[in-house]
């Protein structure tokens, strides 16, 4: 069995399959739900210039408002879905206001002036626009800003491309532990795997070695429009390459050579979709997170691909849903695999949740 | 000839100590002895003692050399180590004068000179002059030991608390003698007709009576650590939403009195009453001298007022506990800590997470394991930073346990650590029957709570700093 007749029969069979089951729309093409592929990604609203002015009252209007609108929400968010209460969007209002204001200063100090001109970043019309999504249509944060910080990163995001989980950071550091114990992976060939926003991409780049280089791929072309604009904020160009395609599609030359695969694949079971928090569900792509009947189909994709791919002494990181697909994946590699790797771990998040399974490639 | 020399010299734009080098070299002749014979006079004296001693010995002999233009060449160990004017005024000499202090307006030289005198000083009071002196003499015994570096980290503290003390006692020096150079500047402008030199002379002195107010505060916080940023906590005392809303006001007034200071502030952790107010919150405050003001905040706060939240209107008490602790910079922590110690946890989080949730919030609790100490942060916009926040968070409280444990050690600060436990009552607020603010250490009061509490404290925290230097002077 070949890599690509593997990537093929994941991405078709199971997981769209199991999509159109679960879903009335059938969501293809997978890059677009909101607008059509953008040539270029949207800048995030943190980096726009500050062409726009307001004095402080209206500004202070509109933050009234703003706030009023968070209050409104109470904990009604948090008991329909887990969705975030009024607390968490009091604290994201402040951050909107850091990212949309070139000094927000004078906002948060009483003995400002109301006549001060402020200068920003996005209209303020369109600040009730952005606001007004946020509460009423769960937008998620990361989308009206277009940036989340992501380690000590600010990524660019924007809907199409799923918005990098705070667990996922982790994977960098397991990564760097495994890296500065051994040069050889320090300078080796690195693959990020549905890279998404290129998050695990830019933070393993951070941690390799002048040799080192890091592959990410996404099947997704919005997805590597934004991982590459990433990519090149941080000035990683010459470090990592994005490239477009199904897993390991655009790897084959690369098969036996790889020092390190890492990637947070979907693995969401199709049939937990329906019930997702809205922010999720409703905004971020279905691709990214639909990991078919039981949420395993990419994993054990990866799986079957890692002992391909991986020279010997290469480590490998995923990210899972949890305890139970961390069991499921170690089972199938200690029996489909048996002998191909050694030193499999289990690895719990912040939460201690058993979250990612890394091992190493006999 | 003489006076031709100074107005040329004077018209260029230098400092007057510059003018005065560069006319005292004209007058050097070779039979003055080098500087280095005449700072013997010093009782601490050392033969390491690094580069200043000379400098300023230096800067004190070319001054003699040019002031004494008129007379005779003559030095003596004395002058240079008390400095003093031509017809030998001293720093002193200019106090026991006690000449009339006018308002900075009134361009009067002597109101300037003793001023600056009056403050300077204060200031060797508040660096307590003479057990400074005997410190240093006794560190630089230490510096001297050819073994000192068998102990690096010993000899690490002890060269610390030598360059620390040694730049002390240059500041006041240097004070000393900039206020004898511009009172000979004056006599010598008076003296040679030349009002120009002389007004400009006396503007110098009035920028020097304001620098060196701002040096009296710095004076009052001497401690090793009062430069450093710091964290404020406040934690609400028992008594529900009355004290959760009670703490939240104070930190409300430690924000305003942090911007108020031009300090940066940041909410790192804050964990909110479910109904007003605070349970509790972490504080940090960036900027010079954070710590040495907020330090006297420690303790506990006490309002009494007509709860809001009584449907009674009853009077109630409460209390909200403040902690201060100081921001060490790299390489001045006392505690390491090791990675293995620690337990990471993500916390408020619930649900199965990762691709599951969408979270801004990515709060993180760390426990040193050994301690039971424990950080939060919740603040940041990434888990990566909160963490990292928590661990400056964590680290600062760990480095002030170790801290307090040493000093406990060591009796000399014994006193002072009950005075500022974190229990103990140090403010009471009282909004009804009447409206008072109290410090029950220093018994300052004010009769305008509202004021205090949008931040104005700065005249608590002094009078409780002079307060609490004057007893340590006494014992």
């Amino acid at each position: 069995m070949n890599l690509s007749s593997l990537a093929r029969a994941s991405s078709l069979s199971t997981s769209l399959a199991s999509r159109t089951l679960h879903r009335s729309i059938a969501r293809r093409p997978i890059s677009c739900f909101y607008s059509p592929p953008s040539i270029n990604p949207k800048t995030p609203l943190f980096l726009r210039p500050p062409i726009f002015t307001a004095t402080l009252s209206d500004l202070q209007k509109w933050q009234n408002w703003a706030k009023t609108l968070a209050s409104s929400v109470g904990s009604s968010f948090t008991d329909s879905d887990n969705g975030p209460d009024s607390e968490i969007l009091h604290r994201e209002l402040n951050w909107l206001v850091q990212d949309a204001l070139e000094n927000p200063n004078p906002l948060f100090h009483m003995e400002s002036k109301f006549e001060t001109v402020m200068k920003l970043r996005v209209d303020l019309g369109d600040l009730y626009t952005l606001w007004k999504q946020r509460i009423e249509t769960r937008r998620p944060f990361q989308y009206v800003v277009g940036c989340e910080h992501w380690r000590d990163l600010v990524l660019s995001v924007e809907e199409g491309v799923l918005i990098p989980r705070p667990e996922t950071e982790l994977i960098v550091d397991l990564v760097y532990d495994v890296v500065n114990k051994n040069v050889d992976l320090m300078g080796g060939l690195w693959v990020d795997l549905g890279t998404g926003s290129g998050a695990i991409a830019i933070g393993i780049g951070r941690v390799l070695g002048d040799g080192g280089r890091v592959i990410a791929t996404d099947l997704s072309p919005v997805a590597v429009q934004v991982a590459s604009f990433n990519v090149k904020r941080y000035n990683l160009q010459d470090k990592i390459s994005v490239k477009q395609g199904s897993w390991f599609d655009p790897l084959t030359e690369f098969e036996g050579r790889v020092a390190g695969l890492v990637s947070n694949p979907p693995y969401i079971p199709s049939g937990h979709i329906s019930g997702l928090q809205a922010e999720v569900g409703r905004h971020e792509p279905i691709l990214a997170l639909d990991g078919g009947e039981d949420g395993m189909s990419d994993l054990l994709h990866l799986c079957n691909g890692a002992a391909l791919m991986l020279k010997s002494g290469g480590f490998f990181a995923f990210e899972t849903n949890g305890e139970d697909q961390c069991r499921l994946f170690v089972d199938h590699m200690e029996s489909v695999h048996k002998n191909s790797f050694y030193d499999l771990k289990i690895v719990p998040d912040f939460a201690g949740i058993q979250r990612f399974v890394t091992g190493i490639r006999l | 000839m003489s006076s031709t020399i100074l107005r040329r010299a004077c018209r260029k734009p230098y400092t007057i100590l510059s003018r005065y080098q560069s006319i005292s070299t004209l007058f050097q002749s070779p039979s003055i002895p080098k500087p280095q014979n005449h700072v013997s006079g010093f009782e601490f004296q050392s033969n390491n003692a690094s580069g200043w001693f000379s400098s300023v010995s230096n800067k004190r002999l070319t001054f003699s050399c040019g002031s004494s233009l008129n007379n005779t060449l003559s030095f003596s160990t004395q002058a240079a180590v008390v400095p003093s004017t031509a017809d030998g005024l001293t720093v002193d000499g200019i106090v026991a004068n006690q000449w009339t202090i006018l308002d900075e307006s009134e361009s009067d030289w002597k109101s300037h000179a003793s001023a600056i005198a009056q403050s300077i000083r204060l200031i060797k009071k508040r660096l307590q002059w003479e057990k400074l002196k005997v410190r240093l003499e006794m560190l630089s015994i230490h510096m001297e030991k050819p073994d000192l570096w068998d102990d690096p980290v010993n000899a690490g503290r002890i060269s610390r608390e030598y360059g620390s003390l040694v730049g002390k006692m240059k500041t006041v020096n240097s004070l000393e003698q900039e206020l004898i150079e511009h009172i000979d500047m004056i006599k010598l402008a008076h003296e040679e007709d030349d009002p120009e030199l002389e007004s400009e002379s006396v503007k110098a002195l009035l920028r020097m009576r304001q620098s060196v107010k701002e040096k009296e505060l710095e004076a009052l916080l001497a401690g090793e650590h009062d430069l450093c940023s710091c964290y404020i906590e406040v934690q609400a005392g028992a008594g529900g939403t009355e004290s959760m809303d009670w703490a939240g006001m104070v930190m409300q007034m430690y924000k305003m009195w942090a911007q108020r200071h031009g300090y940066g502030v940041t909410v790192v952790d804050e964990m909110r009453g479910e109904i007003a107010g605070i349970k509790r919150a972490t504080l940090r405050v960036d900027g010079e001298y954070a710590y040495g003001y907020a330090k006297a905040e420690v303790g506990a706060h006490r309002l009494v007022r007509i709860s809001p939240f009584d449907s009674a209107k009853r009077r109630h008490t409460s209390f909200a506990a403040v902690a201060v602790t100081p921001i060490l910079g790299d390489g001045s922590h006392h505690v390491q800590i090791s990675e293995s110690d620690l337990r990471i946890e993500r916390y408020r989080s619930g649900g199965a997470g990762g691709q599951h949730a969408n979270v801004t919030d990515s709060a993180v609790r760390i426990t040193h394991i050994p301690t039971g100490i424990t950080a939060a942060c919740q603040n940041e916009r990434s888990q990566h930073q909160n963490k990292a926040s928590a661990m400056a968070v964590l680290q600062s409280r760990l480095d002030q346990r170790e801290m307090a444990r040493q000093a406990q050690m060591n009796a000399q600060y014994t006193q002072s650590l009950t005075d500022n436990s974190w229990g103990n009552q140090i403010r009471s607020y009282v909004l009804h029957p009447y409206r008072m603010v109290k410090d029950l250490r220093t018994n300052f009061e004010v009769s305008d709570p509202d004021s205090v509490l949008e931040g104005e404290i700065d005249d608590f925290i002094l009078s409780f700093l002079t307060d609490s230097m004057d007893k340590e002077n006494e014992a």
